[in-house]
This record gives structure tokens, C-alpha cells and sequence, in this order.
């Protein structure tokens, strides 16, 4: 038994960290705004628009036919079929929100830049909203994206986008304790952050039961291959201790007094985690079993 | 009407013709290895379960499931549902993104590295000579008379009456995809 070799790992778990840090910071950047905190929204605004940016290359790396892309989905679109298609493709949901999403940051990005004027439509209150809504409903397509593929039952299962959006907005946070300094708002990110790392942590470990217990064997061989087989070193090393227990004791002793740096440690292995869990679910996909 | 095909599991032989015939006629005999199932370029693969006390083959190829979940994940329509019933490709509109080779839960489809397409059981040798009212090569070529095809909607049809005498399964049924890949396993 193999693993899956259709979607590389690397690729595609780049495009879901890139995509999760996209929506949930753009969630982040309206709550910002609306709280009217006004610290470093010019960085938050160019790492949003640089990370859509990001996915959307690691996405179309992986495509086998990337020339072919512009010219496909227009004539979907002529055809009428994409529209229809929005009511049962979560890709094609995708394209379009990850479409949105980056016009969206590029206009944020524009107003923290060369283009000031644009002050006017990007804070308003409806177009934060626009943003929160659009940002969540990328980070809940990055999870529904892989759930919705029937062939790869480890993957098939409701508990990713669940993961995926608890891990997302530590992404988030992340990026937002690397970048303020201001103490209360920090404060709030490390008890957020605390709070979503247990959660993570009880999530990995549902998703990992499910899976032993799902009676599926291609999902019980992706999970004993990230418990204890092939996959087993990087997962317990970088998503377990790094990505997930370190930032969990750095908050810890965060809480007690704030730290500049233990912050950065804890907010850069966070990100880290994320990437990794990203890159190990994509590998650990096993196909289904087909027998009689 | 509703194209389907039939293995019966108990009267093939193993030869491998099937699979032959279909690299022959849909890839051009290419030697090109298929890299997504270490095997060649060809629509059907085997998958042999060494059972200790009683081995058995499998041939797997594409199910043309009335519930095809490859079609409904395709975000262009590049996928879809014919009306023969048959599960096809329209190549200009396919983006390459294989989210339709992590949907299938049979593995049917391979990427095929020259065109970057998805490809699958009915090649395109295949799909022409069943518009002329001939059979798939698969059928054609088989020894053993284990393949059939046909509308499983005209009870007149071989694969109907095939259907009716034989003991069928098929194949992850559980999972709704509604396939119309019938396995004989007995008469």
C-alpha cells in the first residue's frame, strides 16, 4: 500500500497553509479595524495579499495543465456550467472565493500603499464585513476541498475543515504576534492562541481516532502511518511537540509576563506546525481499498 | 440508455489481453510507463489478492457511476455524464487540477503525462468505435468471452441477460457512487 502520489504534498499543503493564513488573517485584519487597532495593518494588509498570492502559485504548480486553465474555465463560464457547478464543487466554490479574496486583499494592500484614497471603500464597515466572511469561507473550502474526495478516506471525513479552521486562525495569531507589539492586544493573542491550541490538539486527536476506528483500512494505514509508521518522525516532531506543545507551555509562561521573543518562538513554531500538518495529511492519503 | 460493462470474474483466464488490447488501441502500444499505477499505459489494472488459500484477480477499470463523484467534483464540467450514460472527458475544458483522481474511491483514473489529462476507461479508439456500433476493444479482443457491453437498460441486450444469470457484485457499492461495473462471480 502505497501513498497517494496525485496531489503532491508540498504543493498542495503550501496552497491550504497560504490560503488558511489569507482567510483567517483577513478575518483578523476586519476585527482589527472594527476594534479600531490600528498597529501594523499595513504589514497585516501586505502578508494577506502576498500569502493569496502564494497559494494561488502553489496551487497552479500542481496543475497538469496549467495553459489550458484561463481558456477552461472561461468557456465553463460561457457554457453556464460553472455557475451550476458552484452548487456541488467545492473547487469551483474555490476559484471563485480565492478570486474574490484576492481582489479584496489587493485593494487592502493598495490603501496601505500607493493608493490611499481607497481608505474610503476599504473602512467600511461592509467591506470588512465582505472581507471576514469571504477570508472564512476560504479557510472553510481549504478543509472542505480535500473532505469532499470520496477516494481518499482519510481525508473524507468532516473533522478537516474543523482542523483546518482551528489551525488557520493560530496562523493568524501567529502572524499577529509577530507583528504587534503593543502589550494588551498581545496578551489577548496568547490567551487566544492557548485556547486554539488545545483545541488543535484535541482536534488532531479526533481526526487520528476517527480514522483508526472508521473502518476504513486505507484510513486506519494513514493514521498508523502518522502515529507510528513512515510518517511517524515529522508528525509526533513537527506537529505534535513543535507545532502544538511548545507554543502551548511558551504560552504558559507568556500568561505570567510577556515576552518578546518567547512570543516570536512560539508565533514562527505555530506557523511551522501548521505547514507541517498541512503537508503530512496530503501525504498520508492511502486510496480506498477495492475488493470484492 | 445506460453503457455498461461486465467482468466475469469466473470464466477470465488471467491473459491480460484486455489490458493489451486497450494500450494498443487507445495509447498507440506506447511502452510509457503509467506512472500513477506503476503499470502501463492502459485503462484497466489488475490487482491481484495473494490470499493464502484462495488467491483471486481483480480487473478495475472506470464504473461510468450514475453517481459519479469524479463528475461532481470537476469544477469546469470538464467531466460529465453523457447521454449513453457513459462517464467522459472534455479535454478542452479540463484544468489538470486531478481532483477527480482523489474523488474516484476505484483509483480508475491515471495522469496521463503527455496531455496532463485524467485518463480513464473509455480511451478514445474506444469511444469511436462504439459511436460506429462496434464494441470496446476490451471486449473484442477477450478469449475467454468474460466481457460484455451494452445498454443495461434493453432487456434484449448481452449484458442484460448476462445480468440476469449470474451472481453480480459491485464493486464499493457502499460508498453511493451507483457503478455500472458488473463483476460475475458465479453463475
Amino acid at each position: 500500500m502505497s501513498f497517494q502520489e496525485v496531489w503532491s504534498p508540498f504543493l498542495i499543503g503550501s496552497f491550504l497553509w497560504f490560503a488558511g493564513i489569507a482567510g483567517m488573517g483577513s478575518v483578523a485584519y476586519a476585527l482589527l479595524r472594527l476594534y479600531r487597532v490600528e498597529e501594523k495593518l499595513r504589514e497585516l494588509s501586505l502578508v494577506l495579499f502576498a500569502s493569496i498570492v502564494l497559494a494561488l502559485v502553489f496551487v497552479v504548480a500542481d496543475l497538469s495543465r496549467p495553459l489550458n486553465m484561463p481558456l477552461a474555465i472561461l468557456g465553463s463560464l460561457a457554457s453556464g456550467v460553472f455557475i451550476a457547478k458552484l452548487a456541488v464543487s467545492w473547487m469551483t466554490l474555490g476559484i471563485s472565493l480565492l478570486s474574490i479574496l484576492l481582489v479584496l486583499t489587493l485593494a487592502l494592500a493598495l490603501r496601505h500603499t500607493a493608493v490611499p484614497a481607497l481608505s474610503k471603500f476599504t473602512d467600511n464597515k461592509y467591506f470588512l464585513a465582505l472581507l471576514a466572511l469571504v477570508g472564512l469561507l476560504v479557510t472553510l473550502y481549504s478543509g472542505f476541498l480535500i473532505s469532499s474526495a470520496p477516494g481518499v478516506p482519510f481525508w473524507n471525513t468532516a473533522l478537516i475543515p474543523v482542523l483546518w479552521l482551528i489551525s488557520a486562525s493560530i496562523c493568524a495569531i501567529a502572524v499577529l504576534k509577530i507583528l504587534v507589539h503593543e502589550e494588551k492586544l498581545s496578551r489577548i493573542l496568547t490567551t487566544s492562541s492557548l485556547a486554539l491550541d488545545a483545541a488543535e490538539l484535541i482536534a488532531i486527536a479526533a481526526l487520528l481516532n476517527v480514522a483508526l476506528y472508521s473502518g476504513s483500512i486505507a484510513a486506519k494505514i494513514s493514521a498508523r502511518a502518522l502515529l507510528a509508521g513512515e510518517l511517524a518522525a515529522p508528525f509526533w516532531a513537527g506537529v505534535v511537540v513543535l507545532g502544538v506543545l511548545a507554543p502551548l507551555v511558551l504560552g504558559f509562561m507568556l500568561l505570567k509576563k510577556e515576552d518578546r521573543r518567547l512570543a516570536l518562538a512560539a508565533a514562527v513554531l505555530a506557523l511551522i506546525g501548521a505547514l507541517v500538518l498541512r503537508i503530512l495529511v496530503i501525504q498520508a492519503g492511502v486510496f480506498e481499498v477495492v475488493g470484492l | 440508455m445506460r453503457l455498461a460493462h461486465l467482468w466475469d470474474q469466473s470464466k477470465c483466464i488471467g491473459c491480460g489481453a484486455c489490458i493489451a488490447a486497450c494500450n494498443a488501441a487507445n495509447y498507440a502500444s506506447s511502452t510509457k510507463e503509467n506512472r500513477t499505477w506503476g503499470w502501463i499505459r492502459s485503462n484497466i489494472k489488475r490487482i491481484t489478492f495473494d490470499l493464502n488459500a484462495k488467491p483471486y484477480l481483480l480487473l478495475v477499470q472506470c464504473q461510468h457511476c450514475d453517481n459519479a463523484p469524479c463528475v461532481a467534483v470537476c469544477p469546469t464540467g470538464a467531466s460529465y455524464k453523457d447521454k449513453d450514460g457513459l462517464v467522459k472527458i472534455n479535454p478542452s475544458l479540463c484544468i489538470g487540477c486531478k481532483y477527480c483522481m482523489t474523488a474516484c474511491p476505484y483509483g480508475a483514473r491515471w495522469l496521463d503525462e503527455d496531455t496532463g489529462l485524467p485518463a480513464k476507461c473509455m480511451g478514445e479508439e474506444c469511444l469511436s468505435r462504439i459511436s460506429g456500433g462496434l464494441e470496446p476493444m476490451c471486449v473484442t479482443v477477450c478469449p475467454a468471452g468474460a466481457r460484455a457491453f451494452g445498454d443495461i437498460d434493453d432487456p434484449k441486450s448481452e449484458i442484460s441477460q448476462k445480468l440476469r444469470k449470474g451472481r453480480v457484485v459491485k464493486l464499493l457499492e457502499y460508498k453511493g457512487t451507483q457503478p455500472k461495473y458488473f463483476v460475475v462471480v458465479g453463475p
